[in-house]
């Protein structure tokens, strides 16, 4: 391959090597994370990291903690606030530790300045001013879609993809242009990982370690595909019909919950369950406000600290590869003569068909558009191996490929505030004290990009 | 037994690929768009259209276009067909519709619900986009059929212009033709610069018009509705297609000139005004300004 005249990069290698704190606390996972830019040395060359970004990456520590709500129950943002207040000390701790650094050798604390939930957004950045003006160091504000492309980029050195970002808050398809992550496509309503947490919630699956990831191993056992509407608008989506018409099968005759709408969940069933009342028709667990306020404050059941990961290098990075016929979907057909029945995983496999087919529609439109042939996915839903597959059977019939990274770097974290801080950090931007406020709406295509040619 | 031989028969019929497939066989792909793959082929004439006793020579083949909507392995099957019988009867239906309203669109030439295929006219010209010049801008990418992608626009642009083709004259009439199609009662659904040719005429029809036409194509996404909302959802549609590949012309002096939505804009209200109903051109337009206030409103939470 030639590669043609390319444009200077603008970001220069660092002459000597930075490291940043990144504090991520948008939504329900707390996440610190440490990262190091150093200078190319002759033994270690740039490959591990995106091509136009002279100097090396290394990840030294990505901890993060997730507020896990009880079944049927989303996370209010004062209890989300809660409970980052509880752990950010700790994971701040933890994490300076597993790295081997202390505050003192930190050049920079980059903190999520938006969008996302209010409360954890102001704790977060709270925890971030404490932390540079304790120990004198600069701060920058990070949009927090920019720091989820800048690590899918830095993760799987892919240099210029089609971005598919899809959370619990946002569903977009960026691509870069002129300095900016552009918008082609996005939800008109509801994120994609909103309608599948919100249907979760709806058939009463855990929260632990996610709802999504319940939902996909649900969907595995799904056996039928109900009809759902199937809303594209030119390279937008429409999800909250889907999820209406998804919870309207859960009132059809046909349906048959497979968990009895008591008792279920083990989370829930050994702390209390007297404070548990079931609200009959939708499945709902309701729980009181001092069983919320305990569990946010860490007392109640929770997904323990995680140590995420540190790898830069994409060795574990699921690069789907189309071989040929690649598969399609592997469940077999209700036999014959079978009750008609609808089950919760016929929903959620439904849900998933459906809304996938839609995600990667809009990917595959903004591919032919703009005429890329590598796709990112990256946000807490790129998790889902599915969505992996499909996007992959899609790039592979397009001469392209899919990138997308695990758990560990999909799902919100410290490293990609981090990350992106940095960047920002080595073209001489910095938050000032009095900017360091947080926003609850702050487009990706806000951000001036001027480390990218 | 007369059941087995039927079995045999349906046997070799299964394996024989359908006429239409057979076909595509034999043409040439022009690209793989979006949700299809686009061929050009040749149709002959039926002989039993043409007097045979005429001793005039036959009648030109004619090249047509076959959009095949092949099956998309990503999707679940029963999907897939629904939403290719959808799409084929939906997109042949409004290309019917817009021929009888006189919006320029290519002709029908043949459909093929079941395998998913529509024959249409072949339209010789350009792409809006490829006239503008726009594209993802960044890391130049080592692309190995890159080089003759980058090089015609230039050449494009250099010729139109001697043509006397202008950026804004061609958006204007992009505008128009929008309107046409809107007043028609068709929404497009996926209006972008991609889904609109420029195709040259031998002559002007009359002095004062221009020397080419704007085609639409690409009626995969449409629909039948005359709500003004409808209407300005997909102006909207356009208008960050072009905020997002080519946001605004630049002047010979490198200056930022109007942004090219604004031109389209124009001359859809021109056309509207002249052709529609009284205050429909007020009402879309109202329409419009809500639409982008409600686009800018999910300026992303969470």
């Amino acid at each position: 391959m030639v590669k043609r005249a390319a444009r200077p990069c603008p970001l220069q290698a660092p002459t000597k090597p930075v490291l940043a704190l990144g504090l991520e606390g948008s939504a329900n996972k707390l996440g610190v994370g440490l990262i190091l830019h150093s200078p190319p040395s002759a033994d270690s060359p740039t490959a591990s990291t995106s091509s136009s970004d002279p100097g090396s990456v290394s990840i030294l520590s990505n901890i993060r903690h997730t507020y896990v709500t009880p079944p049927g129950e989303g996370f209010l943002p004062s209890d989300t606030a809660r409970h980052h207040k509880r752990w950010a000390a700790e994971v701040v701790e933890k994490a300076l530790a597993s790295a081997g650094k202390t505050m003192e050798d930190v050049d920079v604390v980059c903190f999520t300045k938006g969008p996302g939930m209010g409360a954890p957004l102001q704790t977060v950045a709270l925890v971030a001013r404490t932390l540079a003006l304790m120990y004198n160091k600069p701060l920058v504000g990070v949009n927090h879609c920019v720091g989820h492309i800048e690590t899918g980029r830095l993760i799987t050195a892919s240099p210029s993809p089609i971005v598919l970002y899809v959370s619990g808050g946002n569903t977009q398809v960026i691509a870069y242009s002129q300095q900016r992550y552009r918008i082609f496509g996005e939800t008109l309503d509801i994120a994609v990982g909103n309608c599948l947490d919100r249907f979760a919630r709806i058939i009463g699956l855990s929260n632990d370690p996610s709802p999504g990831a319940n939902i996909e191993k649900e969907a595995k056992k799904g056996r039928r595909l109900l009809p759902l509407p199937y809303a594209t608008k030119g390279m937008d989506i429409s999800l909250g019909g889907v999820l209406s018409a998804a919870e309207a099968y859960t009132r059809d005759p046909r349906f048959r919950p497979t968990n009895p709408p008591k008792g279920k969940g083990s989370s829930t069933s050994a702390e209390d369950p007297s404070t548990i009342k079931i609200n009959g028709k939708t499945g709902t667990a309701m729980v009181s406000q001092e069983e919320r306020r305990r569990r946010a404050a860490g007392e109640g059941p929770q997904a323990s600290m995680q140590d995420v990961g540190l790898s830069t290098g994409p060795k574990k990075v699921a690069k789907v590869q189309l071989e040929a016929g690649g598969e399609a979907v592997d469940v077999p057909p209700p036999a014959e003569g079978e009750e008609d029945i609808i089950t919760p995983a016929d929903l959620c496999f439904s849900l998933q068909e459906t809304v996938f087919a839609m995600l990667v529609e809009i990917t595959e439109r903004a591919m032919a558009h703009v005429g890329g042939r590598e796709v990112l996915i990256v946000g807490g839903v790129g998790c889902n191996e599915r969505l992996q597959q499909m996007m992959g059977i899609m790039a592979g019939e397009r001469g392209g490929s899919v990138f997308s990274t695990d758990e560990r770097f999909c799902i919100d974290n410290g490293i990609m505030i981090a990350h992106a801080g940095l960047l920002a950090y080595r073209m001489g931007y910095e938050t000032p004290l009095e900017e360091t406020s947080c926003t609850q709406r702050f487009r990706t295509d806000e951000v001036l990009v001027n480390w990218r040619a | 037994m007369p059941s087995l031989s039927k079995d045999v028969k349906a046997q070799v019929e299964a394996t024989r690929l359908p006429p239409i497939l057979s076909l595509i066989e034999q043409s040439q792909l022009i690209k793989q768009g979006a949700e299809a793959k686009v061929y050009k082929s040749t149709l002959f004439p039926s002989p039993l259209c043409t007097p045979s006793s005429s001793s005039s020579p036959p009648p030109p083949a004619l090249p047509v276009l076959l959009k095949h909507r092949f099956p998309k392995t990503y999707r679940h099957s029963t999907l897939d067909a629904l939403l290719t019988r959808q799409r084929v009867t939906g997109e042949s239906r409004a290309l019917v519709r817009c021929l009888k309203a006189g919006v320029k669109v290519p002709g029908l030439r043949c459909v093929d619900v079941k395998q998913g295929v529509l024959g249409m006219e072949w339209i010789e010209g350009w792409s809006v986009r490829e006239v503008l010049g726009g594209g993802q801008e960044g890391d130049e990418l080592p692309d190995e059929d890159g080089e003759e992608e980058e090089e015609e626009p230039d050449d494009v642009q250099e010729m139109l212009k001697g043509l006397g083709v202008d950026h804004d004259s061609l958006l204007q009439a992009v505008g128009a033709e929008i309107a046409k199609m809107h007043l028609a009662e068709v929404i497009h659904g996926d209006l972008t610069t991609s889904n609109m040719m420029v195709r040259l005429l031998p002559t002007r029809a009359s002095p004062n018009d221009p020397l080419f036409e704007v085609v639409l194509i690409d009626f995969g996404l449409s629909s039948v509705s005359f709500l003004p909302e409808d209407r300005a959802v997909d102006l909207y549609v356009l208008e960050r297609a072009f905020a997002s590949t080519h946001p605004v012309s630049l002047l010979p002096s490198g200056e930022e000139g109007v942004p090219h939505f604004e031109q389209v804009l124009l001359g859809y209200k021109r056309a509207v005004e002249e052709k529609g109903k009284k205050g429909e051109c007020s009402r879309i337009e109202k329409r419009l300004e809500e639409v982008r206030m409600r686009g800018r409103k999910r300026s992303m939470v969470g």
